[in-house]
């Protein structure tokens, strides 16, 4: 077969396969053409609703909440709870609160919680830390594989704790105190720290571990006058962060 | 058609790149017979192909300005546009409809009017047909559809054999080019 033959014969083959186009196809495409953008952009306009949805999903997962783990107790800037190094230098850089909440209350002679949450079976501690800035004392438990079950602070007039199992009186510095019931925790697999950080400042005089048996972790606090404080559980990494009011 | 293309002047393919539609017909009018036949052979079916132009032809006005060189880059380059329309309408309705090519080629009795070229010509991929498409029907040149393609002459000119040998095992160079 020669090439003018194959040629020949090849686009008889092809003419038939394709036929001729529409009379009306360049009328067509000038239509398609002239639209507006908008109007044909289908999948952006599907994919900015897809956007849309899942961030209106997100909003409302993350204000409703549904598995009841607060971030907070309320919102509220909690300015950094880079607890003062004067305790143990962090390893890695100061949990923070998140900057974007709005400041919480404080609460006076109140209990707090207990407040549960989802977590692990048990949560082990890894980091304790003590602070102190411009209207309060923290302290921030610090856990390394996730959250607490159920966190609990009672207030009480003086600073004298019982340690368990041993049952052991222990007096705080201070003249009140808080005493902070974490269950579903450890802090003696993964913490090596202080157990007992005698502050020196104004409020949070004394932090002290009374309990670490199980799965319940007790820290007391002893403070100096009244016992303004408030609580937050935070996330990334997973903390409680509890303030204690100074100048009061 | 082709002579068409070369001699528009390069202020119309200015005007359509900076927008304006009805410089952007006059160039594209005289390509949608081509790259409906291009789109008509790759997919075996002739709304489809329409509908390949179309859309082919919005993504072209869209994207004039990228075009690079002058008015006789728009053929390739808006026929290469054509083919991977052709190939997106493939793949994007492989899931919801038998294609019509694949029907005719594997499954539906070939008339008996059908030459034996036309029959294997049918075997063929859609990407198989695209080179014999652009060289032998609508006799474009080589480094026009070296250009189609996205590659060199040299590889446009192997892919132009060795899809023919596929329809004709005995073909030769010479016979082809």
């Amino acid at each position: 077969m020669s090439n003018e033959n194959f040629r020949r014969e090849l686009n008889r083959a092809f003419d038939g396969m394709s036929g001729q186009p529409s009379p009306t196809l360049a009328r067509r495409i000038r239509s398609a053409v002239a639209q507006p953008p908008a109007a044909r952009s289908y999948y952006w306009m599907a994919a900015a609703a897809a956007v849309v949805i899942a961030v209106l999903l997100v909003g409302v997962l993350f204000v409703a909440n549904p598995l009841h783990r607060p971030t907070s107790n309320v919102g509220g800037p909690a300015p950094s709870p880079s607890a003062s190094p004067s305790a143990s230098p962090p390893a890695t850089p100061s949990p923070s609160a998140s900057p974007t909440q709005a400041s919480a209350p404080f609460q006076c002679g109140t209990t707090y919680g207990p407040i549960t949450q989802n977590g692990p079976a048990v949560a082990y501690v890894s980091d304790v830390r003590t602070g102190s800035h411009p209207g309060y004392d923290r302290i921030t438990i610090t856990f390394g594989n996730g959250a607490p079950t159920s966190v609990e602070v009672k207030t009480q007039s003086n600073a004298t704790f019982t340690k368990d199992p041993s049952g052991q009186t222990v007096n705080l510095r201070g003249d009140s105190g808080l005493l902070v019931t974490i269950r579903g925790a450890d802090e003696h697999t993964t913490y090596s720290g202080s157990t007992d950080f005698k502050t020196g400042y104004t409020k949070l005089q004394e932090a002290q571990q009374v309990q670490d048996f199980e799965g319940v972790v007790q820290w007391a606090l002893g403070l100096s006058g009244n016992t303004c404080y408030r609580v937050y559980l935070l996330t990334s990494p997973d903390r409680v962060v509890i303030d204690a009011q100074t100048g009061t | 058609m082709s002579a068409a293309v070369m001699e528009q002047p390069p202020q119309i393919l200015a005007r359509a790149a900076q927008g304006d539609q009805d410089s952007f017909s006059e160039l594209i009018e005289p390509l949608l017979d081509p790259a409906y036949r291009l789109a008509a052979v790759m997919l075996a079916d002739r709304g489809a192909a329409e509908d390949a132009v179309q859309e082919a032809s919005v993504k072209a006005w869209r994207k004039l300005r990228q075009l690079r060189g002058d008015a006789s880059s728009l053929r390739p380059w808006f026929l290469s546009i054509v083919a991977n329309e052709c190939r997106m309408a493939r793949r994007t309705r492989w899931w919801s409809v038998i294609k019509v090519a694949d029907v005719d080629a594997q499954d539906r009795p070939q008339p008996e009017s059908y030459s034996d070229l036309h029959r294997a010509l049918l075997r063929l991929s859609p990407d198989d047909r695209l080179p014999l498409v652009l060289h032998f029907y609508l006799d474009l040149p080589l480094d026009e559809v070296a250009k189609a393609l996205h590659v060199s002459p040299s590889a446009a000119k192997s892919r132009i054999y060795r899809s023919a040998k596929r329809l004709r095992a005995d073909l030769t160079m010479e016979e082809v080019f």
